[in-house]
């Protein structure tokens, strides 16, 4: 198998499938990949009963939810994921801006980064929109005057990607939603693709488990058909988009709020690794550009709650609910700004204090992880099991009375579960090939300072020594060789460094 | 991976066992997801009511009104979705037999309705009253179809092995005005039929 994949790209890249609990934020691009593996998936189904038709969007929606047997999970996996992927991949952008991770000649993965961000976006948009719902409409109505409203090309772009009129925005958004922004997203992500990869088992399913189980517990709606003759009612986008809504409703031009505002902001983030000159990829080490990053992000979350806030006062007329005081909305933007760069201020002075005192006193054997013996091991597993049993049998029947969304619940929490017992299986095999305890511990180690001192280069990991005993294991199982993680669990480092030289005289009896 | 022979009394290793259960859970964990093949197949076409059998005149067939030895399309399952009326798969001959067939008696035995659908080739074959004819004929490779019990006598379709020699068909009612109603079908071969595959000749 290993020769089959010799001459493909595949050789080019490193995947790792972590021996043990590595944190997510080192591989949130991967899980956002996954998720959109996940959308491809399901998406496609969807399309085996969606119908692009202007009047008939909505019933075949309908059709999908109410009536094909289980159309309504694969419904909501979709919507979720949808939200999962945006969700993952600000994370994940966050997470690389923080850790200084666009540095080291990773530029070209940082901006392809950005424009996919924003393409998944647009991609988000389009497919909350193909359903022709009221609220579809009002997004639709105003994506295309917001189009319309940049000068000089406004109009015949609006007029090349919409079209004339709602027939042709919903069969064009599909085409963008189901072809064409797709294709440019996986054309983007060879590019962004890095050489080294994490794929976790474990982490990749709570993460899936976790979408399907919301989806089990906030079904999505399907919102109300557009009716031309009906006056629709108030409604807001999708979160990811309600920071733009809430400018949007200062009443300011729509240009500006609209387009040149996030414009603004898409160019900033791409222009960040060449602005960025700091030596150091710390945060602490980096106080402006974190500071810049707070404040982003503190605005990030205030106008996206301003966004969804609605006076629920219906007495008032619409335009006092809708309309946003646009001398106050700035005015808390810009007091943001003092605001989050006292806050990183604050955090970089205990930061930096916690470290002192943490290199001040000798450390503490290291976390303290939990050892489970074998028999405890098989034990959990086998009711792991079990419970799994019983969870097929409840998903089973959930399925028999019609209770659709407990049934998607269950089946989200059969995938947390399996992310458990592959939890186990993978340290029962690290336990089975680890030697017996250590005889005598060692005294509080004499030099666990020493790792802490490396600057935590992420692209220079290199493997350990291979614990030579098995000439068979791929390097990729290899434990505890993680790019991402700081050595800072040394029994686990010492313990694997010290299974080689054991291991080998047992291995060469035979 | 044999390393440690199995022990006496047939037990297994720890790292097989482990093995095993890791085994046992995915495929325990990914059960649920065969159900959802369900997804693939189109759910329509169950009614649980009788309809009426509209002619395309929009009338309701009546014993009175309706010709011996005559045939007329009908929609089944009706929709009220114009685009899905269309569907060739719902289309039907509702034929009312010759009088020696017994086509004169003004119940429910006057009547067949069988699926348009050949089961040769899915072509959609009709009724022919003419004298020397009274079958139902296929246009594409002339399959012919015996209107009283809807079984293929001549063609390919005669070939072909049960179900698939006998037409789909439904059951149909007359009530005291001598309305037709088309009773709700089951959807097997040993029922009304699958439409495109056939039903089996219970006799």
């Amino acid at each position: 198998m290993y020769a089959g994949v010799e001459r493909t790209i595949f050789m080019g890249m490193k995947f790792t499938f972590p021996g043990r609990f590595v944190s997510p934020l080192g591989f949130l691009g991967m899980l956002t990949f996954v998720v959109f593996i996940i959308l491809g998936i399901t998406g496609a189904l969807l399309m085996l009963w969606y119908e692009p038709i202007l009047d008939r969007a909505w019933t075949s929606v309908e059709n999908i939810n109410d009536t094909i047997p289980y159309g309504f999970h694969i419904r909501n996996i979709h919507y979720h994921a949808s939200n999962g992927m945006v969700m993952l991949a600000l994370l994940h952008m966050y997470y690389q801006y923080f850790s200084g991770r666009y540095k080291i000649r990773n530029e070209i993965l940082w901006v392809t980064g950005i424009i996919l961000g924003v393409l998944t976006i647009l991609e988000a948009f389009t497919g909350y929109d193909i359903i022709f719902s009221e609220r579809a409409e009002l997004a639709i109505s105003i994506a295309a005057s917001l189009t319309n409203s940049i000068p000089i090309m406004g109009p015949q772009m609006r007029d090349a990607f919409f079209g004339a009129g709602f027939h042709d925005f919903i069969l064009r958004f599909y085409t963008f939603h189901v072809f064409m922004l797709p294709i440019a997203l996986l054309g983007l992500m060879v590019v962004h693709f890095p050489r080294f990869l994490v794929f976790d088992v474990p982490m990749v399913m709570a993460v899936s488990g976790a979408m399907i189980l919301t989806g089990g517990v906030f079904p999505v709606g399907l919102g109300l058909p557009f009716e031309p003759e009906v006056p629709p009612g108030i409604t807001v986008p999708e979160w990811y988009l309600t920071g733009l809504y809430a400018f949007l409703r200062t009443m300011y031009d729509k240009f500006v709020t609209g387009v040149a505002w996030p414009g603004l902001f898409i160019g900033a983030l791409l222009l960040i690794p060449f602005v960025d000159r700091y030596k150091k990829f710390s945060w602490k080490d980096r106080p402006i550009i974190t500071a810049v990053g707070i404040t982003s992000l503190a605005q990030i979350i205030v106008t996206t709650y301003w966004g969804f806030y609605i006076d629920p006062d219906r007495a008032k007329p619409l335009l006092e609910r809708l309309v946003i005081d646009p001398i106050f909305f700035y005015l808390v933007m810009i007091l943001l700004v003092p605001l989050s760069f006292g806050f990183t201020y604050m955090m970089i002075k205990l930061a930096k204090h916690a470290e002192a005192n943490a290199k001040a006193q000798p450390k503490k054997a290291g976390k303290q992880s939990i050892e489970i013996s074998q028999r405890w091991l098989y034990a959990l597993f086998i009711v792991l099991i079990g419970f799994q049993v019983y969870l097929n049998i409840s998903a089973y029947y959930a399925m028999l009375d019609g209770m659709k969304n407990y049934s998607l619940f269950v089946v989200g929490i059969m995938m947390l579960v399996f992310a458990g017992m592959f939890h186990l299986y993978r340290y029962g095999k690290t336990q089975a090939k680890a030697p017996p305890p250590k005889p005598t511990p060692p005294a509080p180690q004499a030099a666990p300072a020493a790792p802490r001192l490396a600057p935590a280069m992420p692209e220079q990991e290199k493997p350990l020594a291979a614990p030579s005993g098995q000439a068979t294991a791929k390097p990729v199982e290899k434990p505890a060789v993680l790019p991402p993680q700081k050595t800072t669990s040394p029994p686990a480092g010492t313990k694997s460094a010290a299974a080689g030289p054991q291991e080998n005289p047992d291995v060469k009896k035979p | 991976m044999a390393q440690t022979p199995p022990a006496a009394g047939g037990k297994v290793s720890r790292r097989d066992f482990l093995k095993l259960m890791a085994a046992a859970g995915t495929v325990v964990t990914f059960t649920p997801f065969v159900d959802w093949g369900k997804f693939l197949p189109n759910p329509a076409g169950a009614q649980s009511e009788k309809q009426p059998a509209i002619l395309p005149d929009g009338n309701q067939a009546t014993t009175r009104d309706f010709p011996v030895n005559h045939s007329e399309v009908i929609i089944y399952p009706r929709s009220d979705d114009p685009v899905q009326n269309r569907e060739p798969f719902r289309t039907w001959q509702f034929i009312r037999l010759p009088e020696e067939l017994g086509g004169q008696k003004n119940d429910a035995s006057a009547f067949r309705v069988y699926s348009m659908i050949c089961l040769h080739l899915w072509c959609l074959w009709k009724y022919f009253p003419q004298d020397g004819r009274k079958r139902g004929e296929c246009p594409c490779h002339g399959s012919m179809y015996d209107p009283l019990t809807g079984k293929a006598f001549a063609g390919p379709a005669s070939l072909q092995g049960p179900p698939s020699n006998v037409l789909p068909k439904l059951d149909v009612e007359v009530d005291g005005q001598g309305k037709v109603w088309i009773l709700p079908p089951v959807w097997s071969p040993d029922r009304n039929g699958v439409v495109g595959y056939g039903r089996f000749l219970n006799i």
